[in-house]
């Protein structure tokens, strides 16, 4: 019988030989500069900043993270936080940062799409005020399917979906009012997305049958366009260029086939069912997040790992208990684990998620180096700093390959506190994550209507 | 490109003579589209007017002309497009240089016009259609009867707006009267409308990649929902299993053209297969499918039930069906032969839907359809038989006028007709309030932003401004001039006038009948001694038995309500129909917006919670007015209703810039040039000036005054509110913080300050000069407004643009004249301008155009 553990690793061995050994679509590239990649992975309940805090800080750094005074530590002479000993091998590329705010986001138990967006949003699309960050660049650094967004849906708290195992309205947006469409699964997300290269007969029936459709629609939109002119035929010829547009992204994955079906990923049958643990939804979606990257099918995901409302099973240690995390935020212990254990077993369990990404990615090779060379991977609290949140801090954790145009790495940040002299918000770090990838925007992100400095713009001392 | 002088009268002949030279027809021939070359004539004209300015490597912004033969196709036509955007928007010449005659400008003109429609390449005609431009037709022209043009709209699609796309997908469904669906769970709207105050719903608007993004998951799930219903069109819903527990829903209505295909387990016949098409066709566009579509449709679907048999077939036929793009137009083209004046009258079906969406969302009813089909949709008589059935009908429409503002605990006003009600909340732009986000400690603690399922303190005061409206529309009289002066508003006006009354008079029986009970000191013992005697009382106050298990509510209740009434009642004043320990009762506590006294009991009167909800200090509360509306001392109509001062203000100021503007374009009918790209000015901050000080200093140098003085004077008169809408006569000066800190007495500042508003100002534009002058503030400039014929006319062209979805042109003279007339005549009524507008020619005929809408 194969363990979960062992199972994992077999099958990361499997795709990353697969990959190595592979003509990989990095290596179809050759010629060109291999593009940038960023995977934005949010966790719900909040990141409590002590607990990012490094154990080794020496009594001045102590007593500055305690003050929370701006400093900043070479993580190459700490250690990190017990949760993050997976990511120990990977401090050359880890930022870990405090002291950033979001207090222009909706904060509380959730934040739908203020975390990427920066504005205050709920449920309702009209408070969804333009694209997240993660679209923002997903447009910088165009691919076939342009952004793909996975998530462990919540399925209660006041924020749930209807069907956790199906495609719902995630967390990311592509425009005002537009909110994205997540897979929640790992069965659906490979359905839909490596539906081109299914084996299953089904299935290719109904790609084809959604591709004569494309078709037959396309060819009568652009036959009516064809008999206007002037502001009218623009009326009816975008949407047959749409159309068009769909069509030849279709043709793209199409030829793009050998490759997408040597990085299907490859899941055990456990991780393709529709009743499955949390644990197991992350590990068979981050198998999903490799592939989509690594074939090249899209060079953004946003992940969402866990919501305040995701309903956590298959924790080590404690995979009977069915972990509310709303009541471990109120401090309710599950499984004679304490309130704060078990949030250190839910970060450390993303820290293995993260680990994987960065591990794999590393090992495929790309232009010069790897492919994770060219990565950054975001990992977020969807709320801020706590379970009852007010957007006062908002921790994130970096890794970044080589090629990262940002100059943060190997480093412990904890920038200036709220309201003081050289305070940064959420909306800076993403101006200035735009900023380094061609997006000239002077600031992304609303303004905090009570912070009294200048809060526009980008972090100078982050350009590379 | 440098020109000269930029003077009034520079900017009437500009618009002029624009609007006259688009009257001439455009001829092309196949060479003059080929090339494009400067005639000797424009050269010279050039020459002397830009070349100084204009040539060589240092060409100011870097625009040449001594290169224009060189240049390609493009490169030419986009510095054509941009010099005749210089002279119409009078950026270019320059005051400072020498000026071409007038004669040479019209040769420019002319020129640059004709060179640019003939290519199909005008980027001014597209920026002309767009709302913010439609004051650039002469006012003064539009009503002094000189025009003599016969009135049309340009043949169009016209994109639907969101909520006749959510209509149209109840249309799919069949869903009629209680049937009908106030949401969807797997479709999400595809259109947006744009962010500003004003008409917003244009037939400008067009398909793109984001439409069909959206649509695409929208087929998908009307098109599963239109398959589950067929299968299991006999079975009982409730007994059924959905593939998401949470999305339950299932159409009743299933074309048995579809049950036959879907029930099958081999090919269909082609009649079969026919009568499906026909049936989605009636379904998506409630029309039949034509021969040429089912000659290309009934292929499409055998070849997908060859390929993937009969239930996946016709799944994709339905969603072939769904994303045509005639799904989310409106087709107006108009129909039969063009009259002398080369027009077209609506087809009776083009009518009934024109109608039907001028008045609802909803596509046209039995009646509309009947009439199309009967020839009855085609003279004016017609269609106003048609138009005031409509608006005669009080129930078909009912519904809430914003459902956005409905949460939890909120919910908005219910309305006759909820479009038409619309229009003046956008025009007024009030619910823009809620996008708002506010300190709330600045407001003392009464204003609560928008959070989930509740739209916070601006949201209840939108729905408020909403009862005005919808008060004012349905005694349809004077309706502009009460709109701005009513003097009458609703607030926290949870019931209506009768119930209010009776609840309040049960409530202050129950008062009478238990105060003498020791309720206070001994709540239950009071409970237990007192409830057989006084149980009538008791389920006044929701206590109808004494159970145990029930008791520690009971208490809780009689406890709660006896000190409300002993708060209010005992106090001799009326308690407010909705306390705050109903539930969401928390939120309805901001009558301190409305400068009225805190509500009893409700909700934190300090942020720092120093008296939360529940808790009665020692002050003077509100003593309630049941019959509502009431009048509310200084405040006049809805420009200085809480709404619209909150939509119109920043988040932590006021903001008269944007006020005045408003004014100056949707009162006055004025323009104001679009701010330059340089200009970045913010005021500044100084803890010892006010607002009007500050912004003074910077848009008082000339450059910026320049069109400063279109708004500043208007909005500078509603300084006598502050940012969240409260009248005030002082403006707290230094930092809102420490201000705040003095006022909970956790910080002493002896230079704390307040100044003397000054809300003086200045009403320009008129054209009466009994009106314009210096106004003393708001309420001055409000009371001359009202009195006002181009204010008047400036409504009557906004409900035009409403109701037509474009600017007016020159050509709409008649009938925006006749439409003020129909206000005149009737004592002010907005039922008559809708019935005179929709009867007009601007909304029966069509013609084809090229190009812009300026005739």
């Amino acid at each position: 019988m194969t363990s979960r553990r062992e199972f994992l690793s077999q099958s990361l061995a499997g795709v990353g030989a697969l990959s190595l050994a592979s003509q990989s679509l990095a290596d179809q590239r050759s010629e060109s500069k291999p593009p940038m990649r960023f995977i934005f992975m949010h966790k719900g309940n909040g990141l409590l900043p002590d607990s990012l805090a490094l154990p080794t800080f020496d009594a001045e750094q102590a007593a500055a993270e305690k003050q929370k005074s701006a400093f900043v530590a070479d993580l190459d002479e700490h250690e990190l936080p017990g949760w993050m000993s997976p990511l120990a091998g990977h401090k050359q590329n880890m930022t870990i940062l405090q002291g950033l705010s979001g207090k222009m986001c909706t904060t509380g138990h959730h934040t739908w799409c203020s975390a990427l967006g920066a504005y205050k949003a709920n449920e309702r699309l009209s408070t969804i005020r333009w694209a997240t960050v993660d679209f923002e660049l997903a447009d910088l650094c165009p691919s076939p399917f342009h952004h793909i967004e996975l998530a462990c849906f919540p399925s209660g708290g006041g924020n749930s979906r209807g069907n956790v195992n199906g495609i719902e309205k995630g967390f990311s947006a592509r425009g005002p009012q537009q909110p994205n469409y997540a897979f929640g699964s790992p069965k659906i997300a490979v359905q839909e997305l490596f539906k081109s290269v299914s084996a299953n007969q089904d299935a290719k029936t109904r790609y084809q049958l959604e591709r004569q459709v494309l078709k037959f629609l396309s060819n009568d939109e652009s036959s009516l366009a064809a008999q206007l002119s002037g502001f009218e035929q623009r009326k009816v010829g975008n949407y047959a260029d749409a159309l068009n547009d769909i069509r030849q992204r279709n043709a793209r994955v199409d030829a793009m086939g050998d490759v997408i079906r040597k990085h299907i990923p490859q899941l055990d049958a456990k991780y393709m069912a529709e009743d499955l643990t949390t644990v197991d939804r992350q590990d068979g979606l981050v198998e999903v997040l490799l592939s989509t990257l690594i074939s090249g099918m899209t060079n953004v995901v946003a992940f969402t790992a866990d919501e305040l409302g995701t309903p956590y099973t298959g924790l080590p240690g404690i995979e009977g208990e069915n972990v509310n995390l709303h009541d471990v935020g109120h401090g309710k212990s599950f499984g004679g684990v304490e309130a704060l254990g078990i949030r250190d077993k839910v970060r450390h369990q993303h820290m293995t998620l993260i680990d994987r990404i960065v591990s794999r990615l590393k090992r495929v090779p790309e232009g010069d180096g790897t492919m994770f060379d060219n990565t950054m991977l975001f990992y977020l609290p969807n709320n801020g700093e706590t379970h009852h949140s007010k957007g006062s801090e908002w921790p994130f954790v970096v890794l970044a390959g080589n090629n990262a145009r940002l100059d943060i790495a190997r480093r412990y940040i904890r920038l200036p506190g709220y309201n003081q002299p050289g305070h940064k918000t959420i909306g800076n770090l993403y101006t200035t994550i735009l900023n380094a990838y061609g997006n000239p925007i002077e600031h992304y992100g609303a303004l905090d209507v009570a912070l009294k400095i200048d809060q526009t713009g980008g972090i100078k001392s982050f350009h590379a | 490109m440098r020109f000269n002088v930029r003077s009034r009268s520079w900017l009437g002949l500009s618009v002029l003579l624009w609007t006259s030279l688009c009257l001439a027809p455009v001829t092309v021939t196949a060479n003059e589209a080929a090339a494009l070359a400067m005639p000797g004539p424009i050269r010279s004209i050039i020459d002397s007017a830009c070349l100084d300015c204009h040539q060589g490597e240092s060409a100011e912004a870097g625009v040449r002309f001594d290169q224009f033969q060189t240049l390609s196709q493009a490169a030419k036509i986009d510095l054509l497009n941009r010099s005749q955007d210089q002279l119409f928007f009078q950026l270019m010449p320059p005051e400072d240089a020498e000026q071409p005659r007038d004669t040479e400008r019209q040769e420019l003109t002319k020129w640059l016009r004709h060179e640019l429609r003939s290519r199909n390449a005008s980027k001014l005609d597209e920026k002309l259609r767009e709302p913010a431009y439609g004051n650039y037709v002469d006012h003064d022209q539009l009503f002094d009867g000189s025009i003599t043009t016969k009135p049309f709209t340009p043949a169009r699609r016209w994109l639907v707006s969101p909520q006749i796309f959510h209509q149209r997908v109840n249309a799919i469904f069949k869903l009629d009267g209680r049937s009908r669906q106030s949401k969807f769970y797997g479709v999400t709207n595809p259109i947006v409308l744009p962010d500003h105050s004003g008409v917003r719903y244009y037939d400008t608007a067009t398909l793109d990649g984001g439409h069909l993004l959206v649509m695409l998951n929208n087929a998908q799930w009307i098109a599963d929902k239109q398959i589950m219903a067929a299968v299991h069109h006999e079975d009982d819903p409730r007994k059924l299993e959905f593939p998401n527990p949470k999305d339950k829903w299932l159409p009743s209505h299933a074309p048995e053209a579809f049950v036959a295909i879907v029930g099958l387990e081999s090919m269909p016949s082609d009649e079969v297969m026919i009568a499906a098409i026909h049936a989605q066709f009636d379904n998506v566009l409630q029309r039949q499918a034509t021969e040429s579509e089912l000659h290309e449709y009934l292929p499409l679907l055998k070849s997908a039930i060859e390929l993937g048999g009969n239930v996946e077939g016709l799944r994709q036929m339905l969603i072939s069906v769904l994303l045509k793009s005639e799904f989310l137009y409106r087709l107006e083209f108009g129909a039969g032969k063009p009259d002398a004046f080369g027009r077209r009258k609506l087809s009776p079906r083009e009518a009934a839907y024109a109608i039907a969406y001028a008045i609802d969302d909803r596509i046209p009813d039995a009646q509309l359809f009947q009439a199309a089909r009967e020839g009855r949709l085609q003279t004016k008589e017609d269609y106003r038989r048609e138009v005031n059935r409509l608006l005669d009908d009080k129930q078909s429409f009912y519904a809430v006028a914003d459902p956005t503002l409905s949460g939890i605990t909120i919910h908005g006003s219910q309305v006759t007709h909820p479009k038409i009600n619309r229009f003046f909340r956008e025009f007024f732009g009030y619910p823009s309030s809620t996008k708002l986000f506010k300190d709330v400690a600045r407001s003392g603690g009464f204003y609560d932003n928008l959070e989930r399922g509740y739209s916070g303190t601006a949201g209840s005061v939108t729905g408020e401004a909403d009862l005005i409206v919808d008060r004012i529309l349905r005694e349809d009289k004077e309706v502009f001039t009460r709109l701005l002066t009513t003097n009458e508003y609703f607030v926290l006006h949870t019931k209506s006038n009768e119930e209010g009354r009776k609840l309040v008079e049960q409530w202050r029986r129950a008062y009478e009948g238990l105060k003498d009970t020791d309720w206070k000191e001994n709540t239950e013992q009071a409970l237990l001694d007192n409830f057989e005697t006084h149980q009538e009382l008791f389920k006044i106050i929701r206590i109808d038995n004494i159970r145990e298990d029930r008791r520690r509510v009971h208490l809780r209740d009689f406890s709660r309500f006896m000190v409300f009434f002993e708060n209010t009642f005992g106090k001799g004043i009326t308690p407010n129909t909705y306390p705050w320990f109903f539930h969401g009762g928390q939120k309805y506590r901001h009558a301190e917006i409305y400068n009225l006294p805190h509500v009893t009991g409700a909700g934190p009167l300090h942020y720092d919670g120093v008296f939360s909800r529940g808790e009665y200090p020692d002050i003077q509360t509100w003593d309630y007015p049941v019959e509502q509306p009431f009048v509310i001392k200084h405040r006049m109509g809805i420009l200085t209703h809480p709404a619209w001062l909150l939509a119109h203000s920043q988040n932590a100021e006021t903001d008269p810039v944007r006020r005045g503007r408003w004014i100056r374009e949707k009162l006055l009918a004025g323009r104001v040039p679009d701010v330059p790209i340089t200009v970045d000015a913010q005021i500044p901050e100084d803890p010892h000036r006010t607002l009007r000080q500050r912004l003074d200093s910077v848009t008082g140098q000339q450059a910026c005054w320049k069109c400063h003085q279109h708004m500043n004077p208007l909005g500078l008169t509603f300084e006598i509110f502050d940012d969240f809408g409260r009248y005030r006569t002082k403006e707290s000066l230094g930092d809102w913080e420490s201000n705040l800190l003095i006022r909970k007495g956790k910080q002493s500042d002896p230079n704390q300050k307040a100044a003397p508003v000054d809300a003086s100002g200045m009403l320009s534009g008129t054209g009466d000069p009994a009106l314009d002058g210096e106004v003393k503030d708001a309420f001055d400039l409000i009371d001359r407004m009202a009195k006002s014929d181009r204010v008047r006319q400036s409504f009557v062209r906004h409900a035009f643009r409403y109701f037509m979805g474009r600017n007016e042109m020159l050509s709409d003279s008649q009938t925006l004249m006749d439409a003020d007339q129909a206000y005149l005549q009737s004592g002010g009524s907005f039922r008559a301008v809708i019935v005179s507008l929709l009867t007009s020619d601007s909304f029966m005929y069509r013609k084809d155009k090229i190009g812009s809408n300026d005739d």
